[in-house]
């Protein structure tokens, strides 16, 4: 066997023998892209036959619409070189160690954060400056909503333009709120806290980063052929009815959905496989328990929202009627599906957000966590029952009335390990003594948030209040309570806690907190006064509202300013330490568990021998 | 690891002093919750003007008490971690506090109180949505066809005269059940004062009902993104004296829209 010894050894110095690998990176694959997309649009338009003048659906426009699209999508991902590794191997050519080690980004500085890149540190932080590129510009979006909302009846933004901003900040902060703790910290830390030098399938990790690129662009796409002006729900007929902007949306979530996919197979074969010896299911740390949970409920739940796109484009390209009641289809098939993915969907987000506060309650209040089985009892049941509770969106559209009982059933049981996650987290706070750091106060702000959003969940699970609330401001306020008063506050403490290991530096302590304050008042200021106007009445969704509803917006205006005052302050920080912070020791929290024992910056595979596990990780407090 | 017993509650514990801190910050905060909570709901959601408000308003003011003294819970050992033992400082406290890990009797009872304020909830639910339904079959109901649009109401009285409205009139003190429906896409009905709501699905017929018990002038919203000019799909309810709304109904051509058996009406 001459592997190791004579591929690894001869590399320095002189650039490795890689073959057609060391020329493709963003650049060649957003040119391939761009060609090939033009190629199959100019193809389409020359051989595609013109609708019937007779004809009652209007279908050609798009059919062109999708296929350039789909001659994006395959163009960029053979530019970025997805397609190299597999052709490979069919011709029975497998990568060699060499070149392995070259796709891993091995020497190669900044270049291959550009490149397909399968070191699963590149990926956590390509994850996690997708993740802010995507709340930047959602958050932006929704700064545009609340200038449209300044004064009653109706803003200075076209109605057509405004859906469409709605629209595009609810599917980019979903699609933000899905990846930001599962993407950096599920890639970056969670190989490294469980022990192995990579996930199962590097280049998977690689083409799950990628494939978000490439779903990105079909959606900015479509905001140039009328946008998203359905809402992120894309309800049909509605949907069926909208401009070319709809099949944009359909292949960012057909895309996308690949994606979490591909990462949730990924991330959950390396957590099963892949823990360090003697790392014993109950010696591993929550936030993996967090992480897994959140990608394998989207495994049965995103090929569900893949589907569902792929049905409408039919719809709108082919001429089929899934969604056509008057053609033997049903509007309520769309809403099932939709919804089948949507609600597992606010668990995969708010999962893996709780269990990174879990994990981090220990090590700021010096003692262990309270309960870890009913922490994982409480993931366990969440992730079971989410997957029942879909038709609680559908209680009034009529779809099966018989069933709403059942449906309310199985959603207020959902408080019960709810409930859970908060005593595991209480009972680690009791008594302890709290060392004051943002990630600490986090985890108050998480409890205060994340009550508030399950309370109003319990009005909204009630089929008679919500008859009341659906549709309403409230709604819009109560999941916004959950996913970024919870979700959120739980991310940004993620990044407080990881940020050293991830950059080598610290993350800037006044502005981190000067941020932490601005964005929690201004949140909570934002979203009470939305529930007000909502418990006042005001549809969601509206560019103009009745002069009644003006006090609650202008209190929901001034807190999103304040909101998006304390994101600037948040992102200044992180650029300002990213480069220039102070330099950050190798455990600066003084934690216990595995990602805390490798150099920064960590070496490529992370651990020269691997770990060996004896205990869990949460082994704090001296007095017995 | 060593299991470490948690010696906490033993003896007389209820005399502790920080359990006697942590019990009047439960009340307070339950209270202070409680009719904060309630005030703000009541508030704003203004007057009822039918039962089936009336019932959502109720409700809710129940779930907001039942839950107030859970989250007067959670708020008041957090206050109480907040207020207690602090570390600041670039480096972590020493390592010098109780090691609990387990606490059989708190987990138990937390699961148990829990799962019977869940059973609760549920209970006040399905009594509430039980009077709802109900109402749906009543005999002596005036039928009105609802008829959504992009971006206009339609209401029709196939029983009365065959009138079509743009503006909702209704009798008070009458029950009414509402046939709904839509021509192009999906709306949702919603009567914001009297509480009740139901989606408008085109080539589908859906039922919702109320009794107006108050005379007056009231909103009809569509609380469904419609497309275009949704926010602006709203109009009036006017419910009047059984005499006004005679007259109303007799002032109004008949304009043959069909009647209630025959669903019609969305052609």
């Amino acid at each position: 066997m001459t592997t190791t010894m004579t591929h690894s050894a001869p590399t320095e110095g002189r650039t490795p023998k890689v073959g057609i690998i060391r020329y493709l990176n963003l650049f060649t694959a957003l040119a391939l892209g761009i060609i090939s997309a033009i190629v199959v649009w100019r193809l389409a338009l020359a051989f595609l036959p013109q609708d019937a003048e007779t004809a009652v659906m209007h279908t050609r426009e798009d059919k062109i619409a999708l296929l350039s699209m789909i001659g994006w999508f395959v163009g960029f991902m053979t530019g970025i070189g997805a397609l190299i590794a597999p052709f490979r191997w069919v011709m029975g050519k497998d990568l060699s160690h060499e070149e392995n080690m070259y796709l891993a980004g091995k020497d190669m500085g900044v270049k291959r954060y550009f490149r397909y890149t399968t070191d699963h540190k590149v990926v956590g932080i390509q994850y996690l400056v997708i993740t802010m590129v995507i709340f930047g510009i959602g958050g932006t979006l929704a700064m545009l909503i609340r200038a449209n909302l300044g004064k009653p009846g109706g803003g200075w933004i076209h109605p057509q333009a405004y859906n469409s901003i709605v629209g595009t900040h609810g599917i980019l902060m979903i699609v933000g709120t899905i990846i930001m703790v599962t993407g950096p910290f599920g890639n970056f830390i969670m190989p490294i806290m469980i022990g192995a030098r990579d996930m199962a399938f590097p280049r998977l990790n690689a083409l799950s980063f990628w494939l978000i690129v490439a779903a990105a662009v079909p959606l900015i796409w479509g905001q140039f052929l009328g946008g998203i002006s359905t809402g992120w729900s894309a309800y049909n007929p509605l949907a069926g009815q909208a401009p070319l902007g709809m099949d944009g949306y359909i292949m960012f979530i057909c895309i996308f959905a690949l994606s979490t996919m591909v990462a949730g197979a990924n991330i959950t074969t390396t957590v099963v496989r892949m823990r360090a010896k003697g790392m014993t299911w109950n010696r591993t740390p929550i936030f993996i328990y967090g992480v897994v949970a959140s990608v394998a409920l989207a495994l049965p739940a995103f090929p569900v929202f893949f589907l569902s796109q792929v049905m409408s484009a039919f719809d709108r390209a082919l001429g089929t009627s899934f969604y056509d009641t008057a053609n033997g289809g049903s509007g309520w098939l769309y809403e099932n599906l939709f919804w089948i993915m949507g609600h597992p969907e606010v668990y995969v987000i708010l999962i893996p957000a709780v269990a990174a506060l879990m994990e981090m309650a220990p090590v700021f209040t010096r003692r262990p966590l309270f309960s870890f089985n009913v922490a994982v009892m409480g993931i366990a049941g969440i992730c079971g029952l989410s997957v029942l509770v879909w038709a609680h969106h559908m209680y009034i559209s009529g779809w099966a009335p018989l069933l709403n009982a059942p449906f309310m059933l199985t959603t207020e049981l959902i408080s019960i390990p709810t409930g859970m996650l908060f005593l595991v987290l209480i009972g680690t706070l009791w008594r302890g003594r709290l060392w004051v750091t943002v990630p600490t106060m986090s985890i108050f702000a998480l409890l205060w948030n994340f009550m508030i959003g399950g309370i109003t969940g319990i009005y909204l699970s009630d089929v008679p209040a919500d008859a009341f609330l659906h549709g309403s401001m409230y709604v819009t306020a109560h999941f916004h309570y959950t996913l970024m008063g919870a979700g959120l506050t739980g991310a940004i403490a993620s990044l407080v806690y990881w940020f050293p290991k991830m950059t080598g530096r610290m993350l800037d302590k006044t502005l981190s907190w000067i941020s932490f304050w601005f964005v929690q008042i201004g949140f909570n200021v934002a979203f009470l006064g939305m529930f007000f106007v909502g418990l006042q009445g005001q549809p969601r969704r509206v560019e103009a509202y009745a002069a009644l509803f003006n006090k609650g917006n202008l209190i929901t205006s001034i807190g999103a300013v304040v909101i998006m005052t304390g994101m600037l302050i948040l992102l200044a920080a992180v650029i300002g330490s990213w480069r220039s912070g102070v330099k950050a020791p190798m455990n600066p929290w003084q934690a216990k568990s595995l990602e805390w024992t490798v150099p920064n910056p960590v070496p490529l595979e992370n651990f020269e021998t691997l770990p060996v596990v004896t205990e869990d990780v949460y082994g704090y407090g001296g007095k017995k | 690891m060593p299991e470490t017993k948690e010696a906490y509650f033993t003896g007389q514990w209820w005399k502790r002093t920080d359990v006697k801190r942590h019990a009047v910050l439960w009340v307070v905060l339950t209270a202070v919750i409680g009719y904060a909570g309630t005030e703000v709901q009541v508030r704003a959601m203004g007057a009822p003007a039918s039962e089936v408000m009336a019932n959502v308003i109720h409700l809710m003011r129940i779930f907001t008490w039942a839950a107030a003294p859970v989250a007067g819970f959670a708020a008041a050992l957090s206050i109480g971690a907040l207020m207690g033992k602090r570390h600041h400082g670039d480096f972590p406290p020493p390592d010098t506090e109780h090691a609990i890990r387990n606490s059989p009797r708190a987990i138990a009872l937390w699961i148990v109180v829990s799962a019977l304020m869940c059973l609760f909830a549920l209970v006040v639910g399905l009594i509430a949505l039980q009077k709802d339904n109900t109402s749906l079959l009543d005999a002596k109901a005036t039928h009105v066809n609802v008829v959504g649009q992009q971006w206009v109401w339609n209401f029709d009285y196939p029983g009365d005269g065959g009138v079509r409205s743009q503006v909702l009139h209704l009798p008070v003190n009458q029950p009414v059940v509402f046939r709904v429906t839509s021509k192009d896409v999906k709306h949702s009905f919603w009567i914001v004062q009297m509480g009740i709501k139901i989606d408008a699905n085109p080539g589908e017929y859906t039922e919702t009902a109320v009794t107006p018990n108050k005379i007056g002038t009231f909103d009809v919203r569509c609380a469904e993104l419609c497309g275009l000019l949704h926010a602006y799909m709203q109009n009036k309810v006017i419910v009047q004296s059984k005499e006004d709304y005679a007259k109303w109904l007799a002032s109004q051509p008949n304009q043959g829209v069909s009647t209630w058996t025959e669903p019609g009406a969305a052609a």
